[in-house]
């Protein structure tokens, strides 16, 4: 085959290929793709006799348009806030936990998650060993 | 007569052969005692389930402490320590401390301190340093007898003790006495645990040298009953080389005993009534070899110590 042929198939491979690449990430796009979700601090460091995490947590969010929509925690189903028509919006209360702490963005009725971002939550490990065994003391 | 010990001469001595004798059918009779009491022991041990019960020192327990925390704890209750010592008075436990502390191979658990060299679930080997036990019976402010409160002197205190905080013993007529100082012991332990069975080897060396004699330590001891209290029965025996009995049981020129082997039994229940406090309560009998016990120094040839009090953790 000449080499000028090959030369032609693999330049309309290469045109196929990004096509369709374009065609799928078009596709890919939802309404969570437009918002961004960031959660601070985004680690919590418990030392090994810490028996939970206790911080000011601030959720912001933005998005390239305006939404409306609720924040949640995972486990904590008193914590509700909700906005209408905004395109960003920052959320900041104390808590105390002990496991990651899952926040999530959905939509009104509840039903979708948008987004969700987690606080990791890092437990310094208690350095163990093994107590001395001593049946011959007298106490 | 026996009681007449401290003020005899050495010419007195004779006199009391006979009682002595009388003395050595008790001897026998506690032998017995302590024989009766190894066999049941071990009978126990036997009959245990012996299945495997290490942990893996996943989280703080009884069995596992955490490294580089301090633990501190006070015993608060009543109890004894008889004191085989003639004319030496019984000693009151009113208060008994602990302290310990962990680092990665370094331990320090009351007067003991070790170095761990070598450690897996069921066994560890350590070389260790702890003190000279017998001296609690001789002197009353030994470390060892911190924070018990002295009691006033038996009947021939005044004619028997000689500074008892210098290190003194009675002084029976003109024989004299040596001090008996702090000493310390030093050498390797093994400690083990086969399932609820944790045992206990030591065999260590004079080193602060005062009388440069040798010790053995063994026991055993195993739960036999495990519910919300800990009922703990533990048994073993001391050897002790004849440098070590005469550094504290001889009269020069009168008495010179050889090694002795004290057996002991001892049962001790633990019910833990809060995060920080404790029920505590146990009972050690040692029975003395004839070696210590036929020395005129002694009168009785047993030590029970018994106590029964709260345990609060300070730390």
């Amino acid at each position: 085959m000449p080499i000028s042929t090959k030369l032609r198939r693999l330049a309309v491979g290469v045109v196929l290929h990004a096509f369709a690449g374009g065609v799928a990430a078009g596709a890919a796009l939802t309404r969570s793709d437009f918002i961004k979700l960031e959660l601070r601090p985004r680690v919590c460091t418990m030392s090994a006799h810490d028996q939970q995490c206790s911080t000011v947590v601030q959720a912001q969010w933005q998005s390239s348009r305006d939404e409306s929509l609720c924040l949640l925690i995972v486990g904590r189903p008193e914590i509700k806030h909700c906005w209408e028509g905004y395109s960003e919006g920052i959320y900041t209360l104390k808590l105390a936990f002990s496991e990651d702490l899952v926040v999530e963005l959905r939509d009104p009725q509840l039903q979708t998650v948008l987004v969700s971002e987690a606080i990791t939550v890092i437990k310094e490990a208690l350095r163990l060993r093994r107590k001395r065994r001593q049946p011959w003391s007298p106490f | 007569m026996l009681d007449s010990w401290p003020v005899a001469t050495l010419g007195q001595l004779k006199r009391t052969t006979l009682a002595r004798l009388y003395g050595k059918l008790d001897h026998r009779t506690m032998r017995q005692i302590s024989r009766t009491a190894m066999f049941l022991l071990l009978a126990t041990f036997v009959s245990l389930d012996v299945r495997a019960e290490e942990t893996d020192c996943s989280e703080p327990s009884a069995d596992c402490v955490e490294m580089g925390q301090w633990d501190i704890s006070l015993s608060l209750g009543g109890g004894v320590r008889t004191n085989p010592v003639r004319s030496n008075s019984d000693i009151p436990l009113l208060a008994i401390p602990k302290i310990s502390y962990y680092g990665k191979r370094f331990f320090l658990e009351n007067l003991e301190l070790g170095v761990t060299l070598h450690e897996t679930d069921s066994n560890a080997f350590n070389l260790i340093a702890a003190p000279g036990y017998d001296r609690v019976f001789f002197v009353r402010n030994d470390l060892q007898n911190v924070f018990i409160n002295s009691v006033p002197s038996g009947l021939y205190a005044g004619a028997g003790f000689v500074d008892t905080t210098a290190g003194r013993v009675p002084v029976p007529g003109n024989v004299p006495l040596r001090p008996r100082r702090i000493t310390y012991l030093a050498g390797p332990e093994w400690s083990f645990s086969r399932g609820r069975l944790t045992g206990q080897l030591n065999a260590l060396y004079e080193v602060t040298g005062r009388h440069k004699g040798t010790e053995v330590r063994a026991a055993v001891s195993a739960p036999v009953i495990r519910r919300k209290g800990e009922l703990v029965v533990s048994g073993g025996a001391t050897w002790k080389s004849a440098e070590l009995v005469r550094y504290y049981y001889e009269l020069e020129n009168v008495y010179e005993p050889g090694a002795a082997f004290n057996p002991f039994l001892k049962v001790a229940y633990d019910l833990p009534l809060s995060e920080r406090w404790a029920l505590s309560a146990f009972v050690h009998y040692e029975h003395l070899a004839d070696a210590v016990a036929d020395s005129p120094l002694i009168s009785e040839p047993q030590v029970t110590t018994a106590f029964v009090g709260f345990v609060y953790k300070v730390l």
